[in-house]
This record gives structure tokens, C-alpha cells and sequence, in this order.
């Protein structure tokens, strides 16, 4: 018997707002919570606030300049999605890319995710409340990759440097030793923040049990990435349909197993150990010296008429990039699958019967980037 | 006593302490700041003055030309009177702190009783603020910082009653010298556990900040307070509370002003040694504070019902185990120790990662 | 317990290390040769003339047509003086909208464009959005007093 039939008490459901506004994390995403004393019974997200248009954008301009738009819509991990769009035009038309460029691209990608993850911790840190310590941590060590990155392609984050068929222009000559005292780096702050977060009791009290789904549900939700192998599913689009050269690399992919919010943030600390572990291998076998552009590349790039769908596994999940072209220089249609909007999707059947306390919580853990969801 | 008159001699006291306390308070916001900096690698304030010393002042000046707002329907007298309601108890505390063995404003013989009962007033100042707001939220995060404060003055109290059983008075000068041999930390670590976790709460530290930070959504009992006003309500009760918390924990704890060699050196050893324990308490509370994420409000008040309380009846138990058996000191270790090293198995236990996440080899699939 | 004893060494580990933040107006961050900032025009000094020629290749690759260009005879050729028969009479980059690419580099085939690789570029701030409109002196004046560098791409 609830509350109000054993006392004969009236009691109110509240409407709680949480903002456009975040204190500090994800941009802006409003939900509207159904609270009743302090449990959530229903959730409502508003999205849209960041919408840009990039898809309608995407219509008139060709394959080259449309990069920069990629780079925009998933602004922390803008490689994987530079790549994932590269490589639907490159399917589309039939390019083959030179062994060097794909080198660099997966080196690129690679560190990418692990900015992204990066990027997750300090923002998922702040919302359990350690605000400023993890952040700082994991931002020191995504500046150091940013240093490269910017070394590499001229900008810290809206990079621009893929082309379809390779990459824009080669990488310094320094860029293996680089890379090699980047993976080094990397290792003392994934180390760092393993060591202040993953057995600090508070920080597992919060986040144990909070906002747990389970495998069907997942599935029946179309979730992917780190949400999904946090259920135990151990499905990774690197291993099921390997694309570009991953099927060259040795490495294992992390699942846990009752998908909480606290499994979800150590599959992507493993993640992040697994992704050094790509760098190097890729560093030891890159060749030292080769084309990054295919020799009879036009100068302005057609497509045959046609459709592809491409899909990437990008740190937030399975990014897929749908392309009809009629026969011109610009597509005819993009569309995104972006993986934030489609693992926004669970997060009234995950937080639902939580406190109001939690939300942030289950929201900071499935790691979205508004870019992404509004497109 | 100084001049013959007794009120002139409390006057004077009274300001040296209340001199004392501003002074404090404006050193520990600079040093929070520059300390929890550090943790995080950064370097802190540096702009204003040399290495950002004047930040405190910069601060205060801001503070006070600020607009002093009110909420046109807010409770006109409760809303103004709140910040004072919080930050005299917090001041209160100071009168009875014995700085030496022979100075303090005034030194009671209910020293330890007094502490402790009027630190737990300033609580009425935090429901005057959340009442006076007229503000749902406010009202909200007030009943909030209500329930931890009090809450957590139980196992504390329970945990100084154990101590003052073992030393035989409440008067904190006695306290002091019964621990000429051994600070009482060394026999009674679990009270001092008990005693650390309470100082966090009543400060509102992390990680029972619950109160103090955006409680996720909106402020706590202080929105509506802006200027000079919410300083006082924020700053200057946190940090006098925690400095007077601190000297206190310094002398029933740590040894105050007797051990090493207090009585035999001096005022000015005696203030030295006040002085360093009492900063490194604070340091650690700092450290904490920069360290840890926040408990949700049930959680913290389950770590409080569940697991301080039934700990400080234990101390207490131990400790008139002691006084009834005239066992030595040392078996008090003994209990004490085991009973705190029980407590961390089962806080491990109940937090501990029960299945570790596997990174199985390629080639398997679920 | 020992996680939360962990938690804390760590902390006090990282307080003793150097701090990694500088004090920005005072002191400036090393920027790589390849940064690319806000783009600007090169100065011919042989000639003493812009490289540009008003072709309006990069107008036209320009992803968000930030670009305004307008060529006329040039002059010095008609004198004999340089080999260009135009050059650029007016440019307007609007840097509000510019995105900072590379594209109009990558497309110029006089490598008359190229992407400011210096604190200049960074420090772009003005008080009212109009003023961010470039026009060809304003492009041209950091290569004339020949505080650029610029990369380019081989």
C-alpha cells in the first residue's frame, strides 16, 4: 500500500526542470522529471536547442567541404566521425586508400577516443560531485594528444585534415617518437584517475546500481558502444565489421556486466587502455614513407550515383553516415545515425524509480554530445 | 585579568578572538583556494597582489559593494537575522578554547559540554534562511542541511562522551593535561574517526556537501542570499567553524597544547603546538574535501544511522569497559583499533566491486 | 576505507607536482608551425605587390562563403614591373564566419593565401561583430612587416 492509501494522505507529484542549462557538462539538454518525494517517476527530454542543420548544410557543399561539418556535429571525438564520413565517400566512389594514410587515420582515431574518454571522466567526475580534481587530470593528458593533434593537422579540435582517399597533407617527422611520448603520458593519467576514482567508495556508492538496463532492454532500444558492452554484450563494430585496417590489431574488447553507470565508466577506462595499445601497434607498423592521397585523385571529386551506409565505431557508439548521391560532386542526402540521439532514447526506462539525485548521474554516464543528438 | 574590571577583561578577550577569526577566515579562503589548486595542478589565484595574497581581500570588498537583495515576499526579519543566527554559534565555539594552558576568553569547567551544544545551534540559522526565502528550492536543501546536522551531532557526541569518560572531566584544560603522556588519538582512533566525519558534516565539506554545492539542481538554503550577507552565511560560519572545530579536535585529540613537552616550556611552545596541529586537521579536511565526490542524502544519512552511530555506542561501551575494569590503557588500543579496522571491512564490503570487468581475449564471443 | 586512503595519496601525489597551467597574458603558450589560424594574405616583396590575383578560387571553395574578392588590371603590368596581368583590387574576409579549414589554401594556386600560424590569429577579439570584416590592408599588413611564417603544405 503506497503512502497515501495507508495514511489517507494526499500527496503531490512534482514537475522538476532540469534546464537547458547544465552546471557544467553536455551542453544543452533539458528534462523534464516527474518526481514524486525524492523518486523520479517519469522523465521527459527536450532536445533540439542545438540543431544546426548540418545534414540540409551538407546538400550544397561537396565532398571536401563538408568535412568541417563532421567535425562540428561530434565535436569531442571529430576524427571518428571524420573517418566514418571519409569512408562512405570513399565506398561510394571507389577510392582506394594508401597504406601510410590509413595509418593515420586509425593512429588519429584512435587518440581521439581517448580524448573523448578522457573528456567523459572529468565531466562525469563533476557531475558525482569530486568537481575540478578528475577534471584536471583527465584534461592534462587530452591537452598533451591536442598538442599532437595540433602538430599534425593545425587545430586542437575541429581538425578538417581527412580527405576522401587519405589525408590532406603528411604528418611531421617527428610524429612517431610523437606519438610513441604521447602513449606514454597517456598511460600515467589513465593510471591517475583509475587510482582517485575506481576504488574511492563514495564515488562506487553513487554510481553502483544507478540507471542499470538490461541486455534485451538494450538491444530493444537499439543502444550502442560503451552503454551496450557495459549490459555484458560484447559487440564492437571494430570486431564485427572491421573497416579500414583494424583487423591488423591485437586487442580485446571490455564488457561488464550489469550495466550500471559504474560498469559503463570502467568499460571506457578499459577502452582507453585498449586504444593505447592500438597507437602502438599501429606506430610500430606504419611505414616510414608512402603517398597519402591516391595518385589519380580529381580535383574535384565525384560520386557515381548511388547509396552507402557507412558505420564507425565511434567512442559513444555506432556512428553511421547514410549517403545517396546523384552523380554530382555534392550529395544528394547525408544522414547521421548518431549514436547520443539513439542511447538518449533508454534514459527514461533507466532512470525511472531512481532519486532525483541520480538523473545527472545516469545522464553524465551515457556520455552524449548534444553536437550529436540536434545534428 | 586585565585591568580589574571583569567585563573590560571579557571585552577584550572577546575581540582578541573575534580579531583572530576574521584573520582566519581571510587566510583559509586564499589557502583553500591555493591548496586545492595544487591538487589539481593548477596554480590558483596569482593576479591579485604577489602571488594572489590580496585575493581575500578582493573578495571581501566585492562581497560588500555587491546589491544586497532581498525577495520581495521573503519573511522580512527572519531573512536578515539568519546569517547572524548561523554565524554566532560558530563564533560561540571559540570562547571556550583554552589556547594555552593558562589563556582562553573563558575557561569553563563544562568546557566540552559547552562545545558541543552551542556548535549545534547554528543549525537554527540554516532553517531561518531556507524558511525566510520563500522559495521552494530553498526550503528544500534547508530541511536537507537540517537533517545532516543533526544527525551527525549524535555519533559525535557519543564519541566525545566516551573520551571525557576516560579523562575524567569535561573541563578542556584537564583533557589537555591528562594527555601528557599520550595524545588521545593513539588509544581512541575510532572516536577520532567519528569526530573527523562529523567535522566534515558540520561544515558542509565534501562529501556531505548535500547542502553547500548546486545540489544538482538548484543552490540550498542559500539562493536568495547575495552580497556580504551570504558571506557571512557561507564563508565565514564554514571556515570559523572549521578552524574552531579543529583547535578543538586539536586539544581533546590531538594533545593540544601539552603533549610533547607542553607544561614544561611555555606559552609560547604551547602556541606553536596549537598552532600546527590545528593547521594540519584543517589541511586534512581540505584535502578530504578536494578529494572526494558527494554523497547522495540518503546515503549519507545511512552512513550516519547505520554505521557511526552503532560505532561511537561501541567506543562507549569499550570505554566504560575500561573505567569499570581498571584495565590499562594500552587494552584500549587493542578494542578501539579492532573496532576501526572492523568499521573500514564494512565500508570496503558493502562498496567493494563485486565483479570486476572483463577484458577477455578476441575470438570469444557471448 | 582503502579506496578512500587511496583516493587521497593520490591527490597529495599530484599536489606536489609542478603545476601545469601558465599565466596566459604574461606568458604565451608555444604555437606549432602548422596552427592554422584566420587567414591572411602574402606580400610579394620582390615585386612589391600581394601574391593574390583576384582569381576567385578560394571565394569559391569556401565552405561558408566568407570571401569577397574583386580583381582589376594590374597596373605593374602594364608598366612591366611584374608578371601578373591582374591582381586583387578588394578583399574582404569576414573572420565571424570563417571556420578556420585551409580550404581556400589548399585551392589557391598562387600560394597567395595562407593561415596565420601566430598569437595574432588567436587574439582576434572585437568589441563590435563589423569590425571583424578584414579588407586587403588589414590582410595584407602582418606579411608586410614580415612577422609571418606561414606553413605550407608540400
Amino acid at each position: 500500500m503506497t503512502v497515501e492509501q495507508e495514511h489517507g494522505l494526499e500527496t503531490l507529484e512534482i514537475n522538476v526542470n532540469v534546464g537547458p542549462q547544465h552546471p557544467a557538462t553536455h551542453g544543452v539538454f533539458r528534462m523534464v522529471l516527474t518526481v514524486d518525494g525524492e523518486r523520479v517517476v517519469d522523465l521527459v527530454p527536450h532536445i533540439g536547442y542545438l540543431h544546426r542543420g548540418a545534414e540540409k548544410l551538407s546538400e550544397n557543399l561537396d565532398y571536401r567541404q563538408a568535412i568541417g561539418l563532421q567535425d562540428r556535429t561530434e565535436y569531442l571525438a571529430a576524427f571518428n566521425a571524420e573517418l566514418c564520413y571519409v569512408m562512405a565517400v570513399e565506398k561510394l566512389a571507389g577510392l582506394e586508400v594508401p597504406e601510410r594514410a590509413e595509418y593515420i587515420r586509425v593512429i588519429l582515431a584512435e587518440l581521439n577516443r581517448i580524448t573523448s574518454h578522457y573528456m567523459f571522466m572529468g565531466a562525469f567526475a563533476t557531475d558525482i560531485g569530486v568537481f575540478g580534481t578528475a577534471f584536471t587530470y583527465g584534461f592534462r593528458e587530452r591537452e598533451y594528444i591536442q598538442d599532437l593533434f595540433e602538430e599534425v593537422s593545425g587545430d586542437r579540435m575541429m581538425y578538417a585534415y581527412f580527405r576522401p582517399g587519405g589525408v590532406a597533407w603528411d604528418v611531421p617527422d617527428n610524429f612517431k617518437e610523437r606519438v610513441r611520448w604521447v602513449c606514454r603520458q597517456t598511460r600515467v593519467g589513465i593510471s591517475d584517475i583509475d587510482s582517485l576514482l575506481t576504488s574511492n567508495e563514495v564515488f562506487v556508492t553513487r554510481t553502483r546500481g544507478i540507471g542499470a538496463i538490461s541486455p534485451q532492454q538494450a538491444i530493444d532500444y537499439g543502444l550502442s558502444g560503451p552503454v551496450l558492452r557495459a549490459c555484458g554484450l560484447r559487440v564492437d563494430l571494430r570486431r564485427e565489421e572491421p573497416y579500414s585496417i583494424y583487423d591488423r590489431f591485437d586487442f580485446d574488447v571490455p564488457t561488464g556486466e550489469h550495466g550500471d553507470s559504474f560498469d559503463r565508466y570502467r568499460v571506457r577506462l578499459e577502452e582507453m587502455r585498449q586504444s593505447v595499445r592500438i597507437v602502438e601497434q599501429a606506430v610500430d607498423q606504419m611505414p616510414d614513407s608512402g603517398p597519402i592521397l591516391p595518385e589519380k585523385l580529381p580535383r574535384r571529386l565525384r560520386c557515381p550515383p548511388g547509396e552507402v551506409y557507412m558505420r564507425a565505431e565511434n567512442p559513444r557508439g555506432e556512428y553511421g553516415i547514410y549517403l545517396v548521391s546523384k552523380g554530382g560532386d555534392k550529395p544528394y542526402r547525408l544522414k547521421i545515425r548518431s549514436p547520443s540521439y539513439c542511447n538518449l532514447m533508454a534514459l527514461k526506462e533507466m532512470t525511472v524509480g531512481h532519486y532525483v539525485a541520480d538523473a545527472v548521474v545516469i545522464l553524465g554516464s551515457i556520455d552524449i554530445v548534444l553536437g550529436e543528438v540536434d545534428r | 585579568m586585565i585591568g580589574d574590571n571583569v567585563w573590560l577583561d571579557a571585552f577584550v578577550r572577546l575581540l582578541a578572538v573575534l580579531g583572530l577569526a576574521i584573520l582566519v577566515v581571510l587566510i583559509l579562503t586564499y589557502v583553500e583556494r591555493k591548496f586545492v589548486g595544487r591538487i589539481q595542478m593548477r596554480l590558483g589565484p596569482m593576479r591579485t597582489g604577489p602571488y594572489g595574497i590580496l585575493q581575500s581581500i578582493a573578495d571581501t570588498v566585492k562581497l560588500v559593494v555587491k546589491e544586497d537583495l532581498r525577495p520581495a515576499s521573503a519573511d522580512r526579519w527572519v531573512y536578515e537575522l539568519a546569517p547572524i543566527a548561523a554565524f554566532v554559534p560558530a563564533f560561540a565555539v571559540l570562547v571556550a578554547l583554552p589556547f594555552t594552558d593558562s589563556w582562553g576568553v573563558r575557561v569553563l569547567n563544562l568546557g566540552l559540554f559547552y562545545v558541543v551544544a552551542v556548535s549545534a545551534l547554528s543549525v537554527l540559522g540554516y532553517i531561518m534562511a531556507g524558511w525566510a526565502s520563500d522559495n521552494k528550492y530553498a526550503l528544500l536543501g534547508a530541511m536537507r542541511s537540517a537533517a545532516q546536522l543533526i544527525s551527525y551531532e549524535i555519533p559525535v557526541v557519543l564519541a566525545l562522551l566516551a573520551l571525557a569518560m576516560v579523562a575524567g572531566s569535561l573541563d578542556l584544560v584537564k583533557i589537555v593535561e591528562a594527555q601528557g603522556r599520550v595524545p588521545f588519538i593513539v588509544w581512541q582512533p575510532l572516536g577520532f574517526f567519528i569526530f573527523m566525519a562529523g567535522m566534515l558534516a558540520e561544515t558542509s565539506r565534501r562529501p556531505f556537501d548535500v547542502p553547500s554545492a548546486e545540489s544538482e539542481i538548484v543552490g540550498g538554503p542559500w539562493i536568495e542570499y547575495s552580497g556580504i550577507r551570504w558571506s557571512i552565511l557561507f564563508a565565514f560560519t564554514e571556515y570559523t567553524t572549521m578552524f574552531g572545530l579543529s583547535v578543538f579536535g586539536a586539544l581533546i585529540f590531538l594533545g593540544g597544547w601539552n603533549w610533547p613537552l607542553g607544561l614544561e616550556l611555555g606559552w609560547w611552545w604551547q602556541l606553536l603546538l596549537i598552532f600546527v596541529k590545528a593547521t594540519s586537521l584543517i589541511i586534512v579536511t581540505l584535502w578530504m574535501s578536494a578529494t572526494f565526490p558527494r554523497l547522495r542524502i540518503d546515503q549519507l544519512m545511512g552512513f550516519c544511522w547505520k554505521l557511526l552511530l552503532p560505532m561511537a555506542f561501541l567506543q562507549v561501551f569499550l570505554n566504560g569497559l575500561l573505567l569499570v575494569y581498571k584495565w590499562p590503557d594500552w587494552t584500549l588500543l587493542l578494542t578501539s583499533g579492532g573496532a576501526l579496522v572492523f568499521t573500514a571491512f564494512l565500508i570496503y564490503d558493502a562498496t567493494r566491486v563485486k565483479a570486476p570487468v572483463r577484458a577477455t581475449a578476441r575470438g570469444v564471443t557471448s | 576505507m582503502i579506496g578512500v586512503l587511496k583516493a587521497m595519496a593520490t591527490t597529495m601525489r599530484t599536489m606536489l607536482r609542478k603545476p601545469v597551467t601558465i599565466q596566459y597574458p604574461t606568458v604565451h603558450r608555444e604555437i606549432p608551425e602548422r596552427n592554422k589560424g584566420f587567414p591572411l594574405l602574402l606580400w610579394d616583396f620582390e615585386v612589391d605587390e600581394p601574391y593574390c590575383t583576384g582569381c576567385h578560387a578560394c571565394e569559391r571553395a569556401c565552405p561558408v562563403e566568407c570571401m569577397t574578392v574583386i580583381m582589376k588590371d594590374n597596373p605593374n603590368f602594364a608598366e612591366e614591373k611584374s608578371k601578373r596581368r591582374k591582381i586583387v583590387d578588394e578583399f574582404w574576409i569576414d573572420y565571424g564566419r570563417c571556420m578556420r579549414c585551409g580550404i581556400c589554401v589548399e585551392v589557391c594556386n598562387f600560394e597567395a593565401i595562407a593561415m596565420n600560424n601566430s598569437w595574432t590569429a588567436q587574439e582576434q577579439s572585437r568589441f563590435d561583430r563589423s569590425e571583424l570584416v578584414l579588407d586587403l590592408d588589414q590582410l595584407l599588413a602582418q606579411s608586410k612587416a614580415g612577422k609571418i611564417h606561414p606553413w605550407v603544405a608540400p
